[in-house]
């Protein structure tokens, strides 16, 4: 072994060997077209596959979108933006735009303290912590249609949930929990947060445990209480962490799909809809396939928005100087 | 008064309970903890544990109570699914395409990682924002356009229509949870590597993977968990209900054998399983992983 | 380097496995002649009597035909929605798969790729009578029905006896009293699947075939337009019904079709007195329960008349079944398939599975459920039949029309509501 595979050897459990983060010095790194080989070499593969599979169909959707289209023959009557426009005033587009904002709202209103508390909690020892921290996570990583299909059969009016409610003595507040207009989205909003809030609490919990135990010592020892250097100490510097799982879950609310289409299929009378249902009702039960091309484009587009901003405005602190080093 | 280190983020700390020089109080847990601890599990797990064990119900015995326990257990349910390929072979399907997507995802998004993060070139910045962008797509709202274009080059019907496109969206996190990761192992390493005689494309495989087995071990989790859930895709994509995936037969079999809730229940229980045995085998590593990336 | 030619070899290998994979995937027609051909075949029966009719009819066809395999592919009904139009859009579309006639398949005929039949079912069609014209696009037959449906409702004695009410309504007049007699006897009366939109849709277009004289309803379908005042009062008709609160509690989220708490499920398992369905409703009822009695129990009434209305009491909603060819398909091949379907021996046994109405009148005799036999007695004295309207109509217009009366029936909106969304979606 050569001395680098050595060190490398000895310098690692399961953690990578990360002692002090300096930048690398370039020294005799072979350069010009023995260098370029290699770049294309592996970016290239990567970058055909995500240019051919991902931006090929965005951008032949903006295509699409620009044609009354049926889906299939000629591409028919070409509108210009005419369907963007149709979309952006589409009282139904608009709806399902809203009920995203709000699930990404109360995602992060239940799954943040939810997810701090719980992994604040499981950062102590108890007997089974792992084992609650793997259930915590295990909603998780079930097929959205697997849970969609179980939780339709729980809320069925008079089902398990009903019955369980009866039982412990909550009878009167009973709904018809997916049927009920005014309720249906908040059922779908119960349902993504069950399956999404080990991801939250597994973040957090990972962040928790980087932080060291001295300075809640410290803390300590300086008279703070618990709440204390919970509040100032904790969260502040939990904050790249929330701030990345803020990211990752207001992205993730804009494109919900698959439990709410399972569930509800958006309904009823759109109570349900987001984007991405509606984009489905559209584009392929009406065939109307430039019409849904159009709303792609444009949830795209309200996806890099938000983005763009949450970039400026959030993440710019903690990214600055981290990502944009140089290094050799 | 508390001084907060400026250094703190810079500093990586390995997870898990902190090993300082001296004895620590690591917080005891409270009766509180315990109790919220109860809770929480009994909120995730009576909806699973419903689904378990009305599975081994008939449905006359759902009909009549829904909460009730089996009262004789039947055992029909999970044997004939067990016995049938109808479970199997969806099974085996979704395996190969998420085995197929993850290793695509984990290979060329590790490579791509790389060379982002070690290499500097003009535009690179550039490509990683390319890339970081295609977070914000969701596969649903690209499903009209790619379906099409898997028509046209007749990948239609095939696993690689599923696997391709699933490797080609798992990239985007893949390499921005890479890229860092990958940046901060310091540079000595590589130095020593190129004083040995080796070229950066051996550094790459021998060293540099090695180190980054957690981080990459975080991504082939995603990647994996992502393939296996995917639904729209593989509705689209495939005709035959051979080639079906998990999901897809989950939901199928939901409407064929709409009358029969024991059965669905044990369908549903069943195809919960791969997942959550490969999230317990993979979970050792999960955390570790995740500490790097937030790091950033 | 020794690595790099490693790289080279593995992704040589990956490249070839890769266009291997692409090149044997997805099974199509091969060409005519007497090669082999396997034909995949796209039908709705998932589940029941008509799943095993279907396979037993490839089977023989198979056997008559050695050199032609057909390949069933049961897709679940509301499924059709999504993989039907993307298989037109793409390369390549299943040989033969289930469509409704009407203004759906004139959307689809344009893709080039829906198969004219035409010259392949002249010399046969005749024997399907007038309905043949449902699947025919100017004056081209593009489909071939399997069967026929009349929608009605379907009841049970059972619990009417148990209401006291009996016979069927006759008029609105008496369903609402009926409807008054069942609640007051603690029985559901109308169970109707309104997650599904569909089952909505039959209530307002029967008020409006009620309310709208026949001509007034055949220049409605060509215009594609519900501007006469007679949708107006149809919509006014169904909120003043819709008053008596009639249906089962959180109707709104009740599937069609699917599982037992279905509206089909409901009235099959005692928990609803009636639903208005199609003449399939007792084929789809019985494997959601496990009484083994249940056709003895139902019973069949038509819609009843409304008072003032300019309608036909003989005029029926309605449609069928039917299956297209796609082009390449080994065309006189597939044509043989579908008149093979339309044969009495394979009408007979669809019969039997209780789907509806045979295409081809020959194979009447084989029907054996009472009730059915109603059905058919009453189709002799039908005058004309509407066309489900979002089947009439083109697909955009009719999903439109179904989404708006399902909004309607949601109590989001108004007669007025739904005749503008037709409007809006027809200008488009």
């Amino acid at each position: 072994m050569t001395h680098a595979e050595t060190a490398a050897a000895t310098a690692t459990n399961d953690e990578p060997a990360v002692a002090a983060v300096q930048s690398p010095r370039s020294a005799r790194r072979p350069r010009g077209l023995r260098r370029t080989a290699e770049l294309v070499l592996f970016l290239s593969p990567a970058l055909l596959l995500f240019v051919g599979f991902v931006l090929l169909p965005i951008v032949l959707a903006a295509f699409d979108g620009l044609y009354n289209w049926t889906g299939f023959g000629p591409l028919g009557r070409f509108t210009g933006l005419h369907n963007y426009a149709l979309v952006l005033t589409d009282p139904v587009f608009r709806e399902a735009f809203t009920h995203n904002v709000i699930i990404a709202v109360a995602s992060i209103a239940l799954q943040l303290p939810i997810g701090f508390g719980i992994a604040l909690l499981l950062n102590r020892r108890i007997r089974g912590r792992s084992v609650v921290r793997m259930l915590a996570f295990a909603p998780f990583v079930l097929p959205y249609a697997t849970t969609a299909v179980m939780w339709s059969l729980l809320l069925q009016p008079g089902g398990f949930v009903d019955q369980i409610m009866k039982q412990i003595g909550l009878g009167r507040l009973v709904q018809l929990w997916l049927a009920n207009l005014h309720l249906v989205l908040y059922t779908m909003i119960v349902v993504l947060t069950w399956q999404f809030f080990g991801f939250a609490m597994l973040l957090m919990l990972a962040g928790l445990q980087g932080i060291p135990a001295e300075l809640r010592e410290a803390a300590a020892l300086d008279g703070a209480s618990g709440w204390q250097t919970t509040w100032h100490i904790t969260l502040p510097l939990l904050g790249p962490t929330i701030r990345i799982w803020m990211f990752l879950s207001i992205v993730g609310s804009l494109q919900v799909f698959d439990q709410v289409f399972i569930i509800t299929g958006g309904g009823p009378a759109n109570a349900s809809a987001t984007m991405a249902t509606y984009l489905y009702q559209r584009g392929f039960a009406s065939y109307e396939f430039g019409y849904g091309s159009a709303i792609a484009v444009i949830m795209f587009i309200i996806c890099f928005a938000f983005a763009l901003i949450y970039q400026r405005f959030v993440l710019r602190r903690d990214t600055r100087g981290a990502l944009t080093r140089a290094v050799g | 008064m508390i001084r907060v280190s400026a250094t703190l983020g810079a500093r990586s700390v390995p997870p898990g309970p902190a090993a300082p020089a001296r004895r620590l109080k690591i917080p005891v847990a409270t009766p509180v903890t315990y109790l919220v601890g109860l809770l929480l599990v009994g909120i995730i797990a009576v909806p699973l544990l419903f689904v378990i064990v009305d599975g081994f119900r008939s449905n006359a015995q759902i009909s009549g109570s829904a909460t009730a326990l089996p009262h004789p257990w039947v055992w029909q349910n999970y044997s004939a699914i067990l016995t049938s390929s109808n479970f199997w072979e969806p099974l085996a399907n979704s395996a190969l395409i998420a085995a197929i997507a993850t290793a695509l995802v984990v290979g060329l998004g590790s490579m791509a990682a790389f060379a982002l993060s070690r290499y500097s070139f003009r535009g690179r910045e550039g490509f990683y924002f390319l890339f970081a962008v295609g977070l914000l797509f969701p596969l649903n709202a690209a499903s009209l356009p790619l379906y099409l274009l898997l028509d046209k080059i007749g990948l239609l019907n095939n696993p690689f229509g599923v696997a391709l496109p699933e490797a080609g969206f798992g990239l985007p996190i893949t390499i921005v949870i890479l890229r860092p990761f990958m940046r901060a192992i310091p540079g000595e390493l590589e130095d020593a590597a190129v004083v040995d005689g080796a070229t950066r494309i051996r550094f790459f495989w021998r060293i540099l993977l090695p180190l980054s087995r957690p981080a990459l071990a975080t991504v082939a989790v995603l990647a994996f968990v992502q393939s296996w859930n995917t639904y729209l895709l593989p509705l689209l994509v495939f005709t035959s209900p051979q080639r079906f995936t998990l999901p897809l037969a989950v939901a199928n079999f939901n409407t064929q054998y709409s009358q029969n809730t024991a059965s669905i229940l044990a369908f549903t229980a069943l195809s919960m399983m791969p997942a959550l045995g490969c999230f317990i085998f993979a979970q050792r590593h999960l955390v570790g992983g995740f500490t790097g990336a937030v790091k950033g | 380097m020794r690595s790099v030619r490693r790289c080279a070899a593995i992704s040589l290998a990956a490249t070839a496995a890769l266009t291997l994979a692409a090149c044997g995937g997805g099974g199509s027609a091969s060409s005519t002649g007497s090669a082999h051909v396997t034909l995949t075949w796209w039908n709705n029966a998932t589940a029941g009597t008509l799943k095993n009719v279907w396979q037993q009819a490839a089977t023989a066809f198979h056997q008559a035909h050695p050199n032609v395999t057909i390949q069933v592919e049961p897709i679940q009904n509301e499924a059709f929605t999504t993989k039907v139009p993307a298989a037109l859009a793409g390369n390549d579309p299943p040989d033969i798969y289930q469509q409704w006639g009407g203004g759906q398949e004139a959307t689809q005929v344009p893709s080039g790729k829906v198969t004219d039949l035409s010259k392949y079912t002249s010399s046969w069609i005749g024997e399907i009578g007038t309905a043949a014209q449902g699947w025919q696009v100017d004056g081209k037959q593009y489909g071939v029905p399997y069967d026929l449906h009349t929608v009605g409702f379907w009841y049970r004695k059972d619990l009417f006896t148990k209401a006291g009410i009996a016979s069927p309504p006759a008029t609105i007049t008496a369903l609402d009293a009926d409807v008054t007699k069942l609640k007051a006897a603690h029985i559901v009366p109308i169970a109707v699947g309104s997650k599904d939109k569909w089952p909505d849709a039959f209530w307002w277009e029967y008020f409006a075939v009620r309310e709208c004289s026949t001509a007034t309803l055949k220049s409605a379908m060509k215009a594609v337009n519900l501007s006469n005042p007679c949708f107006l009062k149809a919509g006014r008709d169904l909120t003043s019904f819709m008053n008596t609160k009639p249906f089962q509690t959180g109707f709104l989220g009740t599937a069609a079709q699917v599982g037992a708490g279905s509206s089909a499920g409901l009235v099959g398992n005692g928990q609803a007195a009636m639903e208005l369905q199609g003449d399939w409703d007792p084929g789809v009822m019985a494997p959601l329960t496990s009484d083994k009695n249940l056709n003895a129990q139902l019973g069949w009434f038509p819609f009843p008349t409304v008072s003032g209305g300019a309608g036909a009491a003989t005029t029926v909603l309605g449609g069928g079944d039917g299956f297209s060819c796609t082009t390449g398909a080994a065309e006189p091949t597939c044509a043989d398939f579908l008149k093979y379907l339309d044969t009495p021996a394979v009408q007979a046994k669809v019969v039997s599975s209780d789907v509806g109405l045979p295409a081809n009148s020959a194979a009447a005799s084989a029907l054996t459920m009472p009730a059915l036999k109603q059905v058919l007695q009453y189709s002799h004295s039908v005058t004309y039949i509407q066309t489900y309207f979002d089947t009439a109509f083109p697909t955009s217009v009719g999903q439109a029309l179904d989404a708006a009366i399902a909004d309607f029936f949601a109590g989001q909106g108004t007669p007025q509501s739904i005749i503008a969304a037709v409007k809006a979606s027809a200008s488009q």
